[in-house]
Formats: structure tokens, C-alpha cells, sequence
């Protein structure tokens, strides 16, 4: 008897130990089949959700940027920033970026955008929408562009509330990478660069990252809309007409007067550099051995038999063995040592620029309270403003440290020299109008620093908070009743921000 | 009404026939007799190893090398066998629990065998190396931890230099199967 029950206790260990291993081989032979069967097209194409159904493991791995939640409040971590920004709403917040999850909701609990009362109250116009939700590259469709860059940015409110997702570089209909905002092609028209349509696939893997992740301006023009009224439309525009680097820009900006606001302190009119980090990468060894966006930041991944483009987009050091490893022969300490050093030697360099920009603005609004005159001024102020455009531009991006870091350093470097060039000619300045002495206030505290740049913090979150008791929940019952919101995709988003913390 | 001892007979005997078909039915879902053969399809069977076959494929060596003729020790039947039967369990354990690296790196043992390979087939190349060059290389010394192996220096032989995923940006599934 003893026989047999050994029997039938082995041959049931290894029915069920080959029933699970079928079920596996099944299971990968079943994925292999589906990976190569046409897909159906989402729906509702600008709530990412709906792409779920088709593209589930690119969808899972989208979702997942809701893991890269840390935000750090960057103006407490370098107090020079409210003074180098004084006068501009970047200097009233300005916090790390979080995931592509959380695009909308930082956008609407940014103080920057103010504290809007209905669809016409400010400070910014719909542009800052552009590139934080899919549903812009849906509301210029149906709108038009022009119709798009209307107004003020509260219009929207109610429209674009799914955060960066698939419509944003997909044709929903071939899932294709696509490109739904035309001043991309525009940029690269005026570059002389070939358009979106007419790049090799390799280059549209950077190029849907280049159109959010680039320099803009916002171009006044004139139209007629489709009532027969004269309307003006604040498009997002590429200054890439002489080329794109800093210099470039900086001498389209120069030659059509532009600034993005004149200095609170030293009423310099001033540059703010958005995000360059495709045209700084554009410059840096990865790009130019044709290294795109998405080979570090997309890797491909393998799941059992499907192999697809990781969508949570982050860190490639948090996968080195997917992202670098595929092409380094180096251990990945080693690597991740050398990607540390390049850092370190950026954070050098960008500390003395900043001090020396913050110390030069403070400076000069001395020279002006003494009595200097805009004349005298004339060239420390054009000093500043190419200056911190420098540095702006070299740190706006946060990976410039690696993406290109000659080109980084160089640009700190410059910056600093024109920083100190200006403040040479203040201390001559200075000593004219019997200041000689003078020694810029400490600004080593964020408070310090949003003291000396005029900010009235408080003001700014009493109102920010009261605009999230009324519009903003406004703003989702009506996205609601759209039927727009997929209210799954905004769990958890609006727990943290610089001004407060429900967690 | 069946005795409790019979009923423990039949139920030992069914289980012991039906455990026997399921070893045939996994024999087949598994292909297992495929990776008796010598056909580079096997080595696609668990879809990990498509870049690998699809840089082989497009390679001055398809055609003339297989995967077996540069990853297995040659000659020596049992040698073959053994280390056959060592990568195949570790592949199987991998694939199946998913714990594999995604920038595959050959085994020590692998790459001995590999080294041994090369040299065996582009003999008479190396052995004139060998002759003018023996001080920079040590080609007679198979084992690799003092020797240079050759793709340190013909890097993209024959899987080209980017290993991995990347490799193969547009094969996404398999479409050549046993």
C-alpha cells in the first residue's frame, strides 16, 4: 500500500509542478501571437486610459511615473534663486519636477500661475497649458492654434486635465510616433532643419521629447477669428532662428527686443530660460553618436515574450542594466561614479555663478538708489541679462550635467565671467557715488532671498489655497461632466506641493 | 463500493497515466525535443535570445556558423551534452522565474567555449598571429583569464557592439518559429 500512496503523492507533485510550467509556456507562446496582431484604435484619445485596452504594458509603465513623487522645494535649496528671479514669478516657487502623472495637478498648485478667479483672470495666458496634458494636442485640433493660444490660461481649466500621456506622441490611429504641436516643425523650419514628417524614426524618438523639452517664447500675433473679431494669440514659439545654442538665441531674443521681464532690483530687461535639454543634449557625445531621448529614458524592456519601450520615463540610473549597459562594457558603479563627478562639477561652477548674478543685481540696485543712471548702467545691464541667460539656459533643464557637459560648464564658466565683469565695473560705479564699500545683504535663506525680491508669500498661498476651495473644484466637476476627466489618473496627485503637505 | 485500499490503487495508477500524458503534452508545449537538435530556432524558443538570433542572422557568420557552433564545446559528445544541459537548465529557471539581466553577459564558461571555438575554426589565421604576435596576445592560452579573448578586439563579432534590447529596435516579436 505504501507503494502506491508514494505514487500518488509523486505523480500529483508533478501534475501540479507541469501545470503551472505549461501554464507559463502558454502563457509567453499566447503573448508572442498577440504581439504580432493589429491593434484597435482608443476612443477617447486624449485620456490615456482608453489606449490601455491596446497598449497595456506601455500604459503600466506610463502610470508608473507616478512612483518619481518626491518634489523638493529648489528655492529653499538655493536661496540666490528669488533674487536672480526678483520680480518674476519664478521667484515666488519653483520646486523639482515630479513624474509625467503629476504634469497638470503641479501646474495647477504652482503659485506661478497665480490665483485665478473665473476664465479671464491671469497672470499667464493658455500657453502654459501646452505641455502638460494630451487634451491640448485634442483642444488645437478642434480649435485651431491660433484659437488654442487665446486668452488667459484659467480658460482651459476644465479642458486639459489628463497629465503628458499617450496622445502626446502617438497618432491614435497607427500609434505612430506623432507630433501634435505644430511649432515644433516650425522651430525646426526656421533652423533649417528637416520637419517632424521627413526625420528618420531614430531622430522622431528625440524629437516628440523636443516638444515640450526645449526653449520657447510666447509670440504675440495678430488674427482674425472665426466670428470676424480681432483677437491676439501668445503662441509658443522656438527661438531657433540662429541656430540652437544659447549664443544663438540669445541673438534672435537681442535682435527682436524680447524679455521675459524686467529685473525688480536692477531693472535689467531679462531672459528666462524654459527647458532646453533637447537642444543642449543636441550638443552633448550621446546625441551626436545618435543616442536618443528614448534609447536612456524609453529602454526597452522585456516582459516573458513581449519586448517593448519602458513609458515610465525617469532616471535611466534607476535601470542602468537596460538603459547604459546595453552599450557600455564598464561594471555600473563605475558609471554611476562618473555620472556623480560630472554632477559635482556642475554644482561647483553653478554656485558661484549664481552668487556672483544675485550679488551683481543687488549691487546695481544700489548703484540706482545712489543716483546712477540708466546710461551708466547700460552695459552692466546688458552684462546681467546675457549673463544669467547663460546661466539659465545651462541648468534650466536639470540633466544638462550629462546630457552635454562641456557644453554646461562652458556656458557656467561665461556666465560667471560676465557676472564679474559687471560687478568690476559696479565696485567703479559704486565708488563714484561714494559707496565703495558696499556689501550685498545676505540672501542665504529662502526667506532672506523673497524679502529682498519683493514677495509676498503669504498673500500668494492664502490666495492659491482659496482658488483650490472654488475654481479648481470648478474646474473638475465640469471636466467631469465632459466626460474628459479619468479621475483613476488623478489619484494621489495633488497630496504634496512647496505650501503644503496632506500626506 | 470499492475497498479504500483498491481506491487508492486506481486513483494512484490514473494519477501516475495522466502525470505521464502531461510530461508528453509539456514535452510538446516546451518543444523540448527541439534543443536536441542543432537549429538556431531552438534557441529563439524562449523569445529572450530573438536579438541574439537576429544579429546572427545578419552577420558574415549565418550561414556558416550556427549558435551551437560557437557557444558549445565541439567534438567531445559529452562535453556538448554536459554543457548543453547546464545552460539550458539556467536559461529555463530564468526565463521562467523572469530573473534574467536585460543586457545578457556570456558566462565565464561560455566564454571559454566561445574562445575555443574561434580558434578552432580561424585556425590557420590564428596560428600565424600567433607567430608574428605572441607577445602581445596569448592565443594558445585558452583559458580566458589570462588570455585576450578575440571579440575584446572584433567587438561586433557577430552580435554587434550594443548588447541587449537596443540592439534590434524594431524586432519586437518573433516571427520565425520551429
Amino acid at each position: 500500500m505504501k507503494k502506491f500512496k508514494l505514487l500518488l503523492v509523486a505523480s500529483l507533485l508533478a501534475i501540479v509542478s507541469m501545470a503551472f510550467l505549461t501554464s507559463n509556456i502558454n502563457a509567453r507562446e499566447a503573448e508572442r501571437v498577440a504581439l504580432n496582431e493589429v491593434q484597435g484604435i482608443p476612443a477617447n484619445a486624449s485620456v490615456s486610459s482608453e489606449w490601455a485596452k491596446y497598449y497595456p504594458r506601455q500604459y503600466d509603465s506610463w502610470k508608473r511615473t507616478k512612483e518619481g513623487d518626491e518634489m523638493e522645494d529648489l528655492l529653499k535649496k538655493k536661496p540666490q534663486l528669488p533674487v536672480i528671479w526678483a520680480g518674476y514669478r519664478f521667484s515666488i516657487d519653483y520646486n523639482s519636477p515630479r513624474g509625467h502623472y503629476y504634469a497638470v495637478q503641479d501646474n495647477v498648485n504652482s503659485l506661478r500661475t497665480g490665483a485665478p478667479v473665473d476664465d479671464l483672470t491671469g497672470p499667464f495666458p493658455t500657453a502654459c497649458w501646452t505641455c502638460k496634458s494630451p487634451d491640448v494636442v485634442r483642444l488645437m485640433e478642434e480649435d485651431g492654434e491660433l484659437e488654442y493660444f487665446t486668452g488667459k490660461w484659467a480658460r482651459y481649466g476644465s479642458e486639459a486635465v489628463n497629465s503628458v500621456g499617450c496622445l502626446d506622441c502617438h497618432n491614435p490611429k497607427t500609434a505612430e510616433l506623432a507630433m501634435g504641436r505644430e511649432y515644433l516643425n516650425r522651430g525646426l523650419e526656421v533652423a533649417g532643419l528637416p520637419r517632424f514628417e521627413d526625420a528618420t524614426h531614430q531622430e522622431k524618438r528625440s524629437l516628440v521629447c523636443a516638444q515640450c523639452h526645449s526653449e520657447y517664447y510666447f509670440k504675440k500675433t495678430e488674427y482674425t477669428d472665426k466670428a470676424g473679431k480681432d483677437q491676439t494669440a501668445m503662441v509658443v514659439t522656438l527661438p531657433w532662428h540662429e541656430g540652437l545654442t544659447a549664443e544663438g538665441m540669445e541673438r534672435y531674443y537681442d535682435s527682436i527686443d524680447f524679455s521675459d521681464w524686467t529685473h525688480k532690483i536692477s531693472k535689467t530687461p531679462m531672459l528666462k530660460a524654459q527647458h532646453p535639454g533637447y537642444e543642449i543634449a543636441k550638443t552633448g557625445i550621446h546625441y551626436q553618436k545618435g543616442v536618443s531621448c528614448a534609447d536612456c529614458h524609453m529602454p526597452y524592456t522585456q516582459e516573458g515574450s513581449v519586448k517593448y519601450s519602458d513609458h515610465k520615463i525617469g532616471n535611466p540610473l534607476d535601470n542602468m542594466d537596460r538603459s547604459c549597459m546595453t552599450c557600455h562594457r564598464e561594471s555600473e558603479d563605475k558609471l554611476r561614479e562618473i555620472v556623480h563627478t560630472k554632477f559635482e562639477r556642475k554644482e561647483f561652477l553653478m554656485e558661484i555663478s549664481m552668487d556672483n548674478l544675485a550679488k551683481a543685481h543687488l549691487e546695481t540696485g544700489r548703484a540706482m538708489e545712489l543716483g546712477a543712471t540708466d546710461e551708466e548702467l547700460k552695459e552692466i545691464r546688458t552684462l546681467l541679462r546675457h549673463g544669467q541667460w547663460r546661466w539659465d539656459y545651462a541648468i534650466a533643464s536639470h540633466g544638462s550635467f550629462f546630457h552635454a557637459p562641456e557644453e554646461t560648464l562652458r556656458l557656467l564658466a561665461d556666465a560667471s565671467e560676465k557676472a564679474q565683469q559687471a560687478r568690476i565695473s559696479l565696485v567703479r560705479l559704486l565708488a563714484k557715488y561714494g559707496d565703495a564699500q558696499y556689501m550685498a545683504p545676505d540672501f542665504d535663506t529662502k526667506e532672506k532671498a523673497q524679502t529682498l525680491a519683493g514677495v509676498n508669500l503669504q498673500k500668494e498661498i492664502e490666495a492659491k489655497m482659496k482658488f483650490k476651495e472654488t475654481l479648481e473644484k470648478e474646474w473638475h466637476k465640469q471636466a467631469k461632466a465632459k466626460g474628459l476627466l479619468d479621475e483613476a489618473n488623478r489619484k494621489d496627485v495633488d497630496l504634496e506641493s512647496s505650501y503644503f503637505k496632506k500626506k | 463500493m470499492l475497498k479504500p485500499n483498491k481506491f487508492l490503487i486506481f486513483s494512484a495508477l490514473g494519477a501516475f497515466i495522466f502525470a505521464v500524458g502531461m510530461f508528453a503534452y509539456t514535452v510538446h508545449a516546451s518543444k523540448a525535443l527541439s534543443y536536441l537538435s542543432s537549429d538556431p530556432k531552438a534557441c529563439i524558443n524562449c523569445h529572450v535570445m530573438n536579438t541574439q538570433y537576429a544579429t546572427w542572422q545578419h552577420s558574415a557568420h549565418f550561414g556558416n556558423a550556427t549558435c551551437v557552433d560557437c557557444h558549445l564545446p565541439r567534438g567531445d559528445f559529452v562535453d556538448k551534452y554536459i554543457a548543453k544541459a547546464v545552460d539550458g537548465w539556467n536559461h529555463s529557471v530564468a526565463f521562467t522565474l523572469q530573473s534574467f539581466d536585460h543586457s545578457i553577459k556570456i558566462s565565464d564558461d561560455g566564454a571559454r567555449r566561445v574562445q575555443e571555438n574561434c580558434i578552432s575554426c580561424h585556425a590557420s589565421l590564428t596560428s600565424t598571429l600567433v607567430s608574428n604576435a605572441d607577445k602581445y596576445h596569448t592565443f594558445d592560452d585558452s583559458s580566458v583569464d589570462t588570455g585576450r579573448r578575440c571579440w575584446e578586439c572584433h567587438k561586433g563579432v557577430p552580435h554587434g557592439k550594443v548588447r541587449g534590447l537596443t540592439t534590434t529596435p524594431n524586432n519586437l516579436g518573433v516571427k520565425e518559429v520551429l
